[in-house]
C-alpha cells in the first residue's frame, strides 16, 4: 500500500509497467514511463535548488506534462501548486508571491503568458519547462523539458513524512485576494483510495481527465486513478468547448468513468449530438461543483440508461465528502437530488451554531474526514474560523471538523439535501466566487465608490455574475469597459461580470445596506 | 464585408477585449484560451441570427470552429450545400 502519493505510480509500475496511466490524443504515457520521466525531473528540480518544503508552480496547458510535473514535484518532496493559464498577470502573481514559489514547471505552449507576468514574477523565478530564450532575456531563468529528459532517472535522495505539503491549491477568498488549501500527502492518498474504493476503479477502466489541474475534481483522474491502475483519457481544451467532438472522443477513447462539473454534460446532452454515437462503455457518471439542473439529468439519464449517476458533493478543503448515487432519473416533479449521505471516509454533522443541530434542523454542514486539508496557507485568522471540535473525550478536545458554510438539512433517511451557501460563494460552471472578492476588486477602482456583486441564473442552467458600481463624484466617469479591464486584470475569467451597470444611488435596506436583492430585479442600464 | 472580416469584428469585439494581439485569420481560438465556452455559445448565436445560418449541433467541432479561416471555410461549404439542396 502506497504511504506517499508519488508511491501510487511506483505501485502501479511494479505492478504493470506498460499499462497506460494517462493517454493524450495520439501520445500515451506508461506507469514505468510516468515514474521514470517523473524521476528526472525531480533530479533537475534538487538540481535547481528545490529542497522539501518547497512549493513549486505547474503552469502548464492540459496535456501528459501535468502528470509528469505533479509526481516529479512530489518526488523531489516538494508540493505542487497549480496555476491557472487563463488567470490575468496581476493575480498570477499574487499567488506566486503568496505560496512563496520560486520554481514553476511551464512549457513553451504559455511563453506569451509568462513575457506578460513582466514585473509580477516574483524576483529570480526560474522556469523549468520552456526553452525561449526571449523568456531568459525577460529575467526568468529557464531549463527546457529536453535537458528534464536527459537528466539522470534517479530522483534525489530525500525523506518524507505522509503528513508532509503535497499540494497547494488556490480558490476564491472573499478579501479580493485568493486562499491556498493545503493538503498533504495523507489527505490526498486517503481520497484516493476511497475514491478508487467506491466507484469500483480497476485497471479496465479509463476515466474523463477533464478537469484542469486547478480545479479540484482533477485529483481524481490524477490520483485515484493510477491508484487503480486505470488510465486517465486527459480532454484536450478545445473539447472541452466543442460538445459534438467531446462525444467522439468519449466513443474513440472507450470511456467507462466520467466526472465532470454539470454544465458539460448539460453542453454534451444539448449540443453533443449524441445520437450519432456509440457511448455504452460509460459505465458511471460522476458530476459535483454545483445543482444539475434536474430536467437536463433526467433527459441525459434517459439517454444512458447503461450508466450509473452520481451526485459528487465536498469543496476542495475535503476533496470529497458525501455522495448520492441516482438509482433512477428524478421524477418529473422532482426540484433537486441529495448530495448523498456521508461517503465511507467521512463523518457529517449538521451544526447550528457551534452545537449540532436538532433533527431535520437546516444548519451549516461540517465535515470531518482524513481526505481534509491541513489548513489555509498562512491564513491562521481562516483557520480559527472553519475549524470547529465536536464530540468525543471533551478533555481530549474532540475530533476535528471542517465547516463547510453550506446550509444542509438532514433528511430521516439520512440523506443530506444542499439548501444553500451561509455566506455570498457561488459557483459559475462549477468554479467557485466569493461575490464579496468581485465587490472587493471593483471598489480597488479609483472613480468607484460602492459596488454590488450578485449572481443571475443565466442560460443552460448555468449562473452569471451581474455587478453594478456607484461612482464618486469628483473622478472623471469610467466606461463600462474600463471597469471590466480592470476586473479583468484582477480576476479569473470565470468570476468576470457578465454585466456591469453604473449606479446613480442603491437600494438600500432598512439598515442602510445596499439591498443587492433589489438590484437583481431591478431594471438598469445595459452594458456596452 | 465579407464573411472573415464580420467573424473577426464579432469575436474580436464581444468575444476577446483581452487586450492581446488583433486576432489572426489562423489563431486557434480554442486552445489560445482568449475564446471560453460561453463565447463559443455566443458565436453560433452570431452565426445563426445575424448571418442567418443554422449550424446543426454535430457541427459544432473542433474542425469547424478553430479558427476564423476554419469558420469561415464550414460556412462557405453550408450556404453552397443549402444553395444547392
Amino acid at each position: 500500500m502506497p504511504r506517499l502519493l508519488h508511491e501510487i505510480v511506483d505501485e502501479s509500475a511494479a505492478r504493470a509497467p506498460d499499462a497506460e496511466a494517462f493517454r493524450f490524443s495520439d501520445s500515451a504515457l506508461t506507469y514505468a514511463g510516468l515514474a521514470e520521466r517523473s524521476a528526472r525531473l525531480a533530479h533537475v528540480l534538487a538540481a535547481e535548488g528545490v529542497r522539501p518544503g518547497d512549493r513549486v508552480g505547474v503552469y502548464l496547458r492540459k496535456g501528459l506534462e501535468t502528470a509528469v510535473a505533479v509526481y516529479g514535484i512530489l518526488r523531489a518532496g516538494a508540493a505542487f501548486v497549480p496555476l491557472d493559464p487563463k488567470l490575468p498577470p496581476a493575480r498570477l502573481g499574487a499567488v506566486l508571491r503568496d505560496a512563496g514559489v520560486g520554481h514553476v514547471v511551464s512549457h513553451d505552449a504559455l511563453r506569451a503568458q509568462l513575457l506578460a507576468l513582466g514585473a509580477e514574477a516574483p524576483a529570480g523565478l526560474r522556469l523549468v519547462g520552456p526553452e525561449a530564450a526571449d523568456l531568459e532575456a525577460a529575467g526568468l531563468e529557464t531549463i527546457s523539458w529536453a535537458e528534464v529528459d536527459a537528466a539522470p532517472a534517479s530522483g534525489p535522495l530525500v525523506t518524507w513524512d505522509a503528513g508532509d505539503m503535497a499540494y497547494l491549491m488556490y480558490t476564491s477568498g472573499s478579501t479580493g485576494l485568493p486562499k491556498g488549501i493545503v493538503h498533504t500527502h495523507a489527505s490526498g492518498l486517503a481520497y484516493a483510495r476511497c475514491a478508487a474504493d467506491v466507484y469500483g476503479l480497476d485497471p479496465r477502466d479509463r476515466i474523463s481527465g477533464f478537469a484542469p489541474l486547478h480545479f479540484d475534481q482533477s485529483t481524481f483522474d490524477l490520483f485515484a486513478g493510477p491508484l487503480a491502475g486505470a488510465t486517465a483519457v486527459v480532454v484536450p481544451e478545445p473539447h472541452m468547448m466543442m460538445p459534438a467532438s467531446l462525444a467522439a472522443l468519449i466513443e474513440a477513447e472507450r470511456l467507462t468513468v466520467w466526472y465532470s462539473v454539470p454544465y458539460a454534460l448539460t453542453q454534451l446532452l444539448l449540443r453533443g449530438a449524441l445520437d450519432t454515437r456509440d457511448l455504452t462503455a460509460l459505465r458511471w457518471v460522476l458530476y459535483g461543483g454545483e445543482a444539475f439542473p434536474m430536467k437536463h439529468l433526467r433527459a441525459l439519464m434517459a439517454r444512458w440508461p447503461h450508466a450509473r449517476f452520481s451526485n459528487v458533493y465536498g469543496p476542495a478543503e475535503v476533496n470529497q465528502c458525501t455522495v448520492h448515487h441516482l438509482d433512477a432519473p428524478p421524477s418529473p416533479d422532482a426540484e433537486a437530488v441529495p448530495i448523498g449521505p456521508a461517503w465511507p471516509a467521512a463523518t457529517c454533522r449538521v451544526l447550528d451554531g457551534e452545537a449540532p443541530a436538532a433533527p431535520g434542523v437546516p444548519g451549516e454542514l461540517a465535515v470531518a474526514t482524513p481526505t481534509m486539508m491541513e489548513g489555509y496557507w498562512n491564513r491562521p485568522d481562516l483557520n480559527a474560523r472553519v475549524f470547529v471540535r465536536l464530540g468525543g473525550d471533551p478533555r481530549l478536545g474532540g475530533e476535528r471538523f471542517y465547516r463547510t458554510g453550506d446550509l444542509v438539512r438532514e433528511a430521516p433517511d439520512g440523506a443530506l439535501w444542499f439548501l444553500g451557501r451561509m455566506d455570498r460563494q457561488v459557483k459559475v460552471r462549477g468554479h467557485r466566487v466569493e461575490l464579496d472578492e468581485v465587490e472587493a476588486v471593483l471598489v480597488q477602482h479609483p472613480a468607484v465608490a460602492e459596488a454590488a456583486v450578485y449572481a443571475v441564473d443565466a442560460a443552460d442552467g448555468a449562473r452569471a455574475v451581474h455587478a453594478a458600481v456607484s461612482l464618486r463624484p469628483e473622478a472623471d466617469p469610467p466606461t463600462a469597459a474600463d471597469l471590466l479591464a480592470h476586473a479583468r486584470a484582477h480576476l479569473p475569467p470565470y468570476a468576470l461580470p457578465a454585466r456591469l451597470d453604473v449606479a446613480e444611488a442603491f437600494p438600500r435596506t432598512t439598515s442602510g445596506k445596499i439591498d443587492r436583492r433589489a438590484l437583481q430585479t431591478e431594471a438598469a442600464l445595459p452594458t456596452p | 464585408m465579407t464573411t472573415e472580416e464580420r467573424l473577426t469584428t464579432y469575436i474580436g469585439q464581444e468575444l476577446l477585449a483581452d487586450g492581446g494581439p488583433p486576432l489572426q485569420p489562423d489563431d486557434n481560438l480554442l486552445l489560445s484560451g482568449r475564446v471560453d465556452s460561453i463565447g463559443v455559445m455566443s458565436l453560433l448565436l452570431f452565426i445563426e441570427t445575424e448571418m442567418g445560418v443554422r449550424v446543426p449541433p454535430e457541427d459544432v467541432t473542433i474542425d469547424h470552429f478553430a479558427s476564423v479561416r476554419a469558420i469561415d471555410t464550414y460556412l462557405a461549404g453550408r450556404q453552397n450545400g443549402s444553395a444547392h439542396g
